[in-house]
């Protein structure tokens, strides 16, 4: 639930690790291409858009999904740990983007579920056998 | 040799010269002024202390006087050139050789005027034994000069000096004997007439130092006149400057314009003197070639004339009216004072440049020139210093754009080119062009459309919104203790104060997240309210459901202060 909202950033530094400081400087390049080739070709661009077409839309991703998480991390702050309901409430006046996040939050219970409900058919029919 | 100690008793002599009476012979003068610089009087040989009193002087002590000096020392030359040269050798042998450059004052850089007086001292110096002397002087008084010369050319040291220096006779016999000196001296006797009116008229733009942005228009001129600079090589930059252009147009262009612009050029000489002495000696080892050896030494001050007067000439070509040039030789003289006031006025002169750009044919190349200065001046203040420099070698180099303008355009930028273009690109030189600014426009709604005034304001907008971006960058990249100006301190000026997202050049940089700093007492406190929160909750939800949210809230702040005291489970 929690890595719905967020698309589990790779770029950010490992807490804890003594590289800390040395990965803080560098940001790793390209870690969405693959994904957002697809995405852009999804909404209008080129099957192969340009590269530095890509790693600009990365840069803003990026950009735009850290700006998120500090906002998120000053509320949450105070109440203890960070939780999805953070991320929703910095999109609350967005309608669009809270209904999509709500949508997706939703779509993933419910495959959660059915992942659930099928490994138990998945015991009972092997059970049955 | 005679010049380093000319300079020096000049520079010491100019600052008892205020307070002396103008009408005072010089001798009197002499007195006062080797007691404020004893150095230079006794010993020759030091000239560096008595260089050092007189350049804080020599710069408001200068323009007064010169006017001064020029009359007193006219007339008290020829009657009184023994008594003069007798005090000179006890107290000060290098003023001897002085004299003789009494009379020509050029403006001019000390260095010039030093070799130049070498050639000339010998036949002077037979009057005075001062030769010797004035060896020994030559080094130090260029320096003096270059020091004093920062307001007038360090020429009106030099008159100051001669007319105290005491030998107005000398000069007249060294005139006689140098031939070298002979084109100067000519014009004498018309100075000497003019030197009131000049002096009376020069004065008051010299000390306003209003005119520093008129290096400009001095460049141009000074290269017209190699006939009149040599003419009067020791006079006063002003007074040289009004007398070059009249025995020079006499001579040269045999046009009356030049007394007039002469006069006008005085006073802007004197300040674009102070401030560039370096190009103005600069400017006197260009001309020098044009000049012959014995005018050398009026190259600083000639060059301001000749520089000034260059563009009239060239509208006196044009427009055999005289009156025109003088109008253009105002407005000249008036833009270059505004050529300095441009950053804090550049709103007014580009509203006003507009509408008269569209008036006059030769406007397009002046109001490039204009916006190229304004650029320069915008974009790097210390190119606007390399220009003022440049501007007086800029006649040599170009073009001849007479400034027709009578407002505030600069019609004679050294540096720039001339580049015929509409208003659009005029306006290309700057950030913002009216062109492009229609275009971005366009893009927003293509019906659309600006008003002029508009187009203009938006375009100061984008030209302050520019500088004030890149002065606070420049400032936090010396704050990283770096000389190189990166896109990430713009980056970062721009995000935090005008909370702009530019994407795609940030780098490799990862935004660092500040964890929000709590106090161990405020952690406290949250901890206690949510605990009673909770326990009043569990016990009040049953009980109390309408009045929960209200009994929850007060009961917790109730709560706050005893469960500090006593802690509840």
């Amino acid at each position: 639930m929690h890595n719905s909202a967020s698309a589990g950033p790779p770029a950010k530094p490992r807490v804890g690790s003594s590289q800390v400081s040395e990965a803080s400087l560098k940001r790793k390049r390209g870690v969405f291409q693959k994904d957002l080739q697809h995405m852009m070709y999804g909404f209008g661009d080129d099957p192969n858009p340009l590269p530095e077409t890509v790693s600009l839309v990365e840069d803003i991703v990026v950009e735009y999904i850290t700006d998120m998480v500090h906002k998120a991390q000053n509320i949450a702050s105070k109440r203890g740990r960070l939780l999805t309901e953070d991320f929703l409430y910095l999109v609350r006046k967005d309608p669009p983007k809270l209904h999509r996040c709500t949508e997706l939050l939703s779509m993933h219970e419910e495959l959660k579920l059915a992942r659930k409900a099928f490994d138990v058919n998945e015991e009972t029919l092997a059970t049955a056998d | 040799m005679e010049a380093p100690p000319p300079p020096q008793p000049a520079a010491s002599a100019e600052q008892p010269a205020p307070a002396a009476a103008s009408s005072q012979p010089p001798e009197p003068t002499q007195t006062p002024s080797p007691s404020p610089s004893p150095s230079p009087a006794p010993d020759p040989a030091q000239p560096p202390p008595v260089s050092a009193p007189p350049p804080p002087s020599a710069a408001p002590s200068a323009a007064q006087n010169p006017p001064q000096l020029q009359p007193q020392s006219l007339p008290p030359s020829q009657s009184q050139p023994p008594p003069p040269q007798q005090q000179s050798q006890p107290q000060q042998p290098i003023q001897q050789p002085r004299p003789p450059l009494v009379r020509n004052r050029p403006p001019a850089p000390f260095p010039h005027f030093s070799n130049h007086l070498p050639s000339s001292a010998p036949p002077s110096s037979s009057a005075s034994a001062s030769a010797s002397s004035a060896a020994p002087a030559p080094s130090p008084s260029p320096s003096a000069a270059s020091q004093r010369g920062g307001l007038a050319i360090g020429v009106p040291a030099h008159s100051s000096h001669l007319p105290r220096a005491q030998q107005p006779v000398a000069t007249y016999s060294s005139i006689g004997a140098s031939p070298a000196f002979n084109q100067p001296f000519t014009p004498l006797p018309r100075m000497t007439e003019q030197s009131s009116a000049a002096n009376a008229q020069v004065r008051q733009p010299i000390q306003g130092i209003q005119n520093i942005g008129m290096i400009g228009s001095l460049s141009t001129t000074t290269q017209i006149r190699p006939g009149g600079v040599t003419g009067p090589p020791q006079q006063r930059l002003v007074q040289p400057t009004s007398r070059a252009a009249s025995p020079s147009t006499n001579q040269t262009l045999g046009s009356q314009k030049f007394p007039n612009s002469g006069l006008i050029r005085g006073p802007s000489m004197v300040s674009s003197g102070s401030i560039s002495s370096v190009p103005q000696q600069s400017l006197v080892s260009s001309q020098g070639k044009q000049m012959p050896a014995s005018s050398s030494s009026f190259r600083p001050q000639a060059k301001p004339n000749v520089l000034q007067q260059r563009p009239h000439s060239l509208q006196q070509t044009q427009q055999p009216p005289s009156a025109a040039s003088h109008q253009q030789q105002i407005p000249t003289s008036q833009q270059q004072q505004q050529q300095k006031q441009q950053q804090f006025q550049m709103q007014l002169q580009q509203q006003q440049q507009q509408p008269q750009f569209h008036q006059q044919h030769s406007s397009p190349r002046q109001t490039q020139e204009y916006y190229n200065q304004q650029n320069l001046q915008l974009r790097n203040q210390p190119q606007l210093l390399q220009q003022q420099p440049a501007r007086p070698l800029g006649p040599a180099t170009t073009k001849p754009n007479p400034p027709t303008l009578v407002h505030t355009n600069v019609a004679q930028p050294a540096v720039t080119h001339p580049v015929v273009g509409t208003d659009a690109a005029e306006s290309g030189d700057h950030i913002l062009g009216k062109r492009s600014l229609r275009e971005l426009v366009s893009q927003i709604d293509p019906s659309e459309k600006l008003d002029s005034e508009v187009e203009d304001v938006l375009v100061e907008i984008a030209e302050d919104f520019v500088e004030s971006v890149a002065t606070f960058a420049c400032s936090l990249a010396k704050h990283r203790k770096s000389t190189t100006l990166e896109a990430k301190d713009i980056l970062l000026h721009v995000e935090r104060n005008w909370n702009m997202m530019l994407p795609g050049y940030g780098g490799d940089e990862i935004k660092c997240y500040k964890k929000q700093f709590t106090n161990d007492i405020h952690k406290e406190r949250l901890a206690v309210i949510k605990k009673s929160m909770a326990a009043t909750g569990d016990t009040a939800n049953p009980k109390n459901a309408s009045g929960g949210p209200a009994a929850a809230s007060s009961k917790s702040h109730a709560q706050k202060a005893p469960p500090i005291g006593s802690p509840k489970a």
